[in-house]
């Protein structure tokens, strides 16, 4: 079932139209990767579902309704996003920054409840991050720190979470960790969750649906076994290849010519 | 013991924190206020400043003394540093940056040219300097806005056009002085070193009646502060209204500012240290309007006291918050720039 759509969506920044008339489907409780090239409008893309950046023309359907017909505050309590470089306050503790991602759930007089704190304490639970509540953020290795951001979406307590280039400062044991943990957090809720990603290899392995993107329109999209192909990778990336299974997973492996 | 009792423990002791500091606080700038009206070249009790104060007792000597003298310094500083330390963390946490300050981003120095061009070119009264120092203060940043504003903000862009557009007004000022005669050059100088005895009760009304309105306003807006911290992104992720909150807390710290320096002129620094005085003495990323404006009425209070009092020549309360001021400046640039941060 469709969860998050668009159509004929036009996305753009200043007079540069970067994603053009685009339809796409996101499927409900499945992890979609968005992948392609530098440029290619995937960020623009998943800003565009998020309403973060506001359509030139065409509509984003969220369960089948569109965002303009939301406030903005319905919005996030369905659908949480992580932008590609957040920023926070100096000094800020990991517990004040997760506590900020209840802002949706709150009213303008509502003080903090019980309910804020379990969906907190949860949410730092899923992340791993419990030992590092009264930790300043920015004492943090990269690895925690990017956990702590996916727990303040967590604590959102969304049913979509959308996020952009989550690895993009991460090594890549740590890449992988991420990725491990919002396949868990997929698998146990049943969160729709989409991601905008540099690494194929990484894509083709941990997500149900891939949407491979070239110069602001969809060129390609299905299970990684169809998408991923020697072919495409060259249309997309412009970079010759073979591929091959992975010898663990069975998923379509890039390797370089 | 779990996470949940772990976010309780923190959360009860920052609640505890927060309280103990705006208790405290509160307790200072009402202590300070009370030695402003006890203190001077002619000594009174607890009891005749009160009796007076609250109208219970008439004795014309000390109702001069206290109504006349006193209590409108006093008032005057109070609802002054209120203004400018509310006025100054909004500035400096919506900006994300300790520099950005609204005395040195314009904001004051447009209040300046506009009085000193009253001053010397018409030869204004108080009140009208007080009107046009007002709208110049309104001028002057909305010439931020449209320069520095449109694209969102970014926080040296910002202040490096800030500081262009005072630097700018600062030159007009400069240009109007070597034009004016003596005494009109002495009134204007007089007016841009800032002082909290110089206001009128008309003016002092108005602005007492204006923080009761605007404090709490700001107290309010302070969720949307707090989410507008962690990015335009991010905040309107979690459902906030970005442009309008901004655009409120802006029109609400620019309106605090301009009151403040239409009556008292541009006091130095206050704006620029109450903030991040108030973030030390609460936590890190703590926010908190109400506590600055508190350090901002504390630190005013006590500049005056030093200024009128301890100095052996009294001096107007600008002088004494921008010596105070300045080695503060002076740190944070030097800080600022170790760390890398603050953009």
């Amino acid at each position: 079932m469709t969860k998050l759509a668009a159509q004929g969506l036009t996305l753009g920044y200043d007079d540069r139209v970067v994603v053009d008339r685009l339809d796409v489907e996101i499927l409900e409780g499945k992890v979609t990767t968005v992948v392609g090239a530098n440029a290619c409008g995937k960020s623009t893309l998943l800003r565009g579902l998020a309403r973060l950046l506001r359509p030139r023309s065409g509509v984003v359907l969220l369960d089948d309704r569109p965002l303009d017909d939301l406030s903005t505050l319905e919005v996030a309590r369905v659908l949480g996003v992580l932008p590609q470089t957040p920023v926070a306050p100096d000094g800020i503790t990991v517990g004040d920054l997760v506590g900020r991602g209840r802002h949706p759930h709150q009213g303008w007089f509502r003080r903090w409840t019980e309910e804020d704190e379990a969906a907190v304490a949860d949410a730092l639970d899923a992340t791993g991050s419990q030992d590092l509540v009264g930790r300043p953020l920015r004492e943090l290795s990269g690895g925690q720190r990017q956990r702590v951001w996916v727990a303040m979406a967590l604590a959102q307590q969304t049913e979509v979470l959308l996020l952009d280039e989550p690895t993009t400062y991460l090594d890549l044991n740590h890449q992988v960790e991420l990725l491990r943990l919002l396949r868990d957090l997929n698998a146990r809720s049943g969160k729709t969750i989409v991601v905008v990603l540099h690494e194929l290899n990484l894509a083709a392995r941990f997500s149900d649906h891939m949407i491979a993107m070239s110069d602001g329109r969809i060129v390609a999209q299905g299970a990684p076994g169809d998408v991923v192909t020697a072919e495409l990778v060259e249309e997309v990336f412009g970079l010759r290849s073979m591929v091959v299974p992975d010898p663990v997973a069975g998923t379509p492996l890039v390797v370089p010519l | 013991m779990t996470t949940l009792d772990q976010l309780r423990d923190v959360r009860r002791s920052r609640r505890v924190r927060a309280t103990a500091v705006t208790l405290s606080l509160t307790g200072l700038a009402l202590g300070l206020f009370v030695v402003t009206l006890l203190v001077g070249s002619f000594r009174l009790s607890l009891g005749e400043v009160f009796g007076s104060v609250t109208h219970l007792v008439d004795d014309p000597a000390v109702d001069f003394i206290v109504r006349d003298l006193r209590l409108p310094v006093a008032v005057s500083a109070l609802c002054v540093g209120a203004a400018l330390g509310a006025s100054g963390t909004i500035f400096q946490q919506l900006l994300r940056n300790p520099l950005a300050s609204p005395d040195f981003v314009g904001v004051s120095a447009g209040a300046s040219v506009a009085a000193v061009a009253g001053i010397v070119l018409w030869g204004t009264t108080s009140l009208v300097t007080c009107f046009l120092a007002l709208g110049g203060a309104i001028v002057g940043s909305l010439l931020m806005y449209v320069l520095a504003w449109r694209d969102g903000i970014s926080g040296y862009r910002f202040i490096l056009i800030g500081i262009g557009v005072a630097a700018t007004f600062e030159g007009i000022t400069g240009y109007l002085l070597t034009r004016a005669t003596v005494f009109d050059a002495r009134e204007a100088i007089h007016w841009l070193t800032g002082t909290v005895g110089r206001a009128d009760d008309a003016q002092q009304y108005a602005l007492a009646a204006s923080l009761v309105v605007l404090l709490p306003l700001a107290v309010l807006l302070q969720r949307q502060l707090r989410l507008l911290e962690l990015g335009d992104d991010t905040a309107r992720g979690l459902g906030g209204r970005t442009e309008l909150a901004k655009v409120g807390l802006i029109s609400l710290a620019v309106l605090l500012i301009a009151l403040a320096t239409a009556v008292a002129g541009p006091i130095a620094f206050v704006a620029l240290v109450a903030g991040p005085l108030a973030q030390r003495l609460l936590g890190p990323a703590a926010g908190g309007i109400l506590p600055a404006a508190l350090v901002g009425a504390a630190l005013l209070l006590g500049a005056d006291l030093v200024a009128t009092q301890l100095l052996p020549v009294a001096l107007p309360t600008g002088v004494v918050t921008g010596a105070l001021g300045a080695p503060y400046l002076v740190w944070l640039l030097a800080t600022a720039n170790r760390e890398g941060q603050g953009g």
